[in-house]
């Protein structure tokens, strides 16, 4: 029963959020900072796990194609794989990381030190002041991270197969540039825009409704990284057979 | 510059875990206890997000080999992406949020509270008290939690291609088969016994040394986490490139 409570009183925190984003009143300049300040930490995270990634998938590709001498058609997996599946997954997984927890870890430690009372206590409206900009500030930077992390991606892919594997470049290009549809790109970036909104939503939650001191702190850092990356990776794959027509 | 420091610090942490409890046992009962939380807590939320990452691996690997005609290669990519790479990943990711992170907020509060001095005045070490449990327990259960990642991942890519996407079970199988050999499993989960040294070592380091109240404890606990997920993907590739390369 107490999931049940908390599950509500998540959605009526989701609520207040959306009224608060609505009718304001609007914190723009500490948006903007947290934007800048979400995208520049994860900037290097995401590029440090994304390329890598890019590697690992063209080395077992490969070995794929490989069997059937079809080695330039690798530029498919790599749309595939990369552009619609593991940069948005990989790049929300670290904004959840490094953004989402330290969303938590802010706001948690406002509640645990009584700044978010005092901010209401001077008749300033926590929500519109402190969350509606971190949150709003998640969503905007995860599409932002997910263009960094197609970038990294598809540069991990061109590095195995052109440089240390001696493909030719021209081709893996063209073949890039031929397989990949539209419906590639937008379809990456309407589930990053959706992971975002679950990580920000969440974290917010979780640091606002902090208790328990600095090992609360902790805990909803905790809580945050496990239930925003649970949640994503399920909602990823009704938004995959949704967008991409897995049904055959 | 100051990242260049916290590798020397590593460092140094690292060789004074390994002369405070070298030659020395265990302490056995604290060892089983973290065992216990790593393994077993973690594990519905793994099982969770491996079905749902080998539905997505069937899915995208059909997409991926249509151009071709292709579509019996659903089963190759699903063990050469899923067995060989994911599954390890995976789990070091979601064990790196639950139990890394748990690990560092809880070695962050006890320096906050002043508990870590408190045992170096009792003439008792922090390192082998506090890590030689956390990094034998991840150690134990880490190869058999991405065992039974693998096989959750595979099922779910199973039934994915079969109802989902229409695909034949036995091609499917005699493709995956094709692509596996009992070496992969062996290869995951010593790929997995190195994440979770990794990830406690990381995890451990980052507690350890956090300095500022509750906002160091949520500090460090996010450093924790994005340090060790990064180098896990890093160390991936490599081990990946020196067995499969």
């Amino acid at each position: 029963m107490e999931t049940l409570a908390q599950l509500g009183q998540f959605g009526m925190f989701t609520l207040r959020v959306c009224w608060r984003l609505i009718v304001g009143p609007h914190n723009l300049p500490d948006l903007f900072r947290f934007i800048w300040t979400i995208v520049t930490r994860c900037f290097a995270p995401v590029v440090a796990v994304i390329f890598p990634f890019g590697m690992v998938v063209a080395l077992q590709g490969l070995t794929i194609f490989a069997l059937f001498g079809a080695e330039r058609l690798l530029a498919s997996l790599v749309s595939v794989t990369v552009i619609r599946e593991l940069s948005p997954v990989l790049s929300a997984v670290l904004v959840a990381a490094q953004g989402g927890s330290s969303v938590a870890a802010e706001l948690g430690a406002m509640r645990i030190k009584e700044e978010l009372d005092a901010t209401e206590v001077m008749g300033v409206d926590g929500l519109a002041y402190h969350v509606v900009p971190r949150a709003l500030a998640i969503v905007i930077a995860c599409p932002l991270l997910h263009l960094v992390g197609c970038v990294a991606g598809v540069g991990g892919a061109f590095f195995t197969a052109v440089v240390l594997k001696g493909e030719r470049a021209g081709i893996f290009w063209a073949e890039l540039f031929f397989l990949t549809e539209f419906s590639d790109i937008w379809g990456g970036f309407l589930k990053a825009l959706v992971f975002g909104s679950i990580i920000g939503l969440v974290s917010c939650y979780l640091g606002y409704t902090t208790t328990g001191g600095a090992a609360g702190v902790g805990l909803a850092v905790n809580r945050t990284v496990v239930w925003t990356v649970t949640i994503f990776i399920v909602t990823n794959y009704f938004l995959t057979s949704a967008l991409f027509g897995g049904l055959g | 510059m100051s990242w260049l420091g916290s590798i020397g610090r590593f460092g140094l942490f690292c060789l004074a875990f390994f002369r405070a409890s070298a030659g020395r046992a265990p302490p056995l009962g604290l060892t089983v206890e973290q065992a216990y939380r790593v393994g077993v807590q973690s594990m519905p939320v793994l099982m969770l997000i491996s079905t749902f990452i080998g539905t997505n691996l069937s899915i995208q690997g059909y997409n991926a080999f249509q151009p071709i005609g292709g579509q019996g290669l659903v089963g190759m990519f699903v063990a050469l992406a899923g067995v060989r790479e994911l599954a390890p990943i995976i789990s070091a990711s979601i064990i790196a949020a639950k139990a890394g992170t748990e690990m560092a907020s809880q070695i962050a509060v006890m320096r906050v509270r002043d508990q870590i001095d408190a045992l170096e005045v009792m003439a008792v070490s922090p390192h082998w008290l506090l890590i030689t449990p956390r990094l034998l327990g991840i150690v134990l259960v880490m190869p058999p939690l991405t065992m039974l990642s693998t096989f959750v991942m595979v099922a779910a890519s199973y039934a994915a291609a079969v109802w989902q996407l229409d695909l034949n079970g036995a091609t499917f199988l005699e493709f995956l088969l094709l692509a596996s050999a009992p070496m992969d499993l062996l290869i995951s989960m010593g790929k997995a016994l190195c994440f979770g040294a990794l990830i406690c070592m990381i995890s451990c380091f980052n507690g350890f040394f956090s300095e500022g109240g509750a906002e160091g404890v949520g500090a460090a606990t996010n450093r924790a986490v994005v340090m060790s997920a990064v180098l896990c993907v890093i160390l991936n590739y490599f081990i990946s490139e020196a067995v499969y390369g």
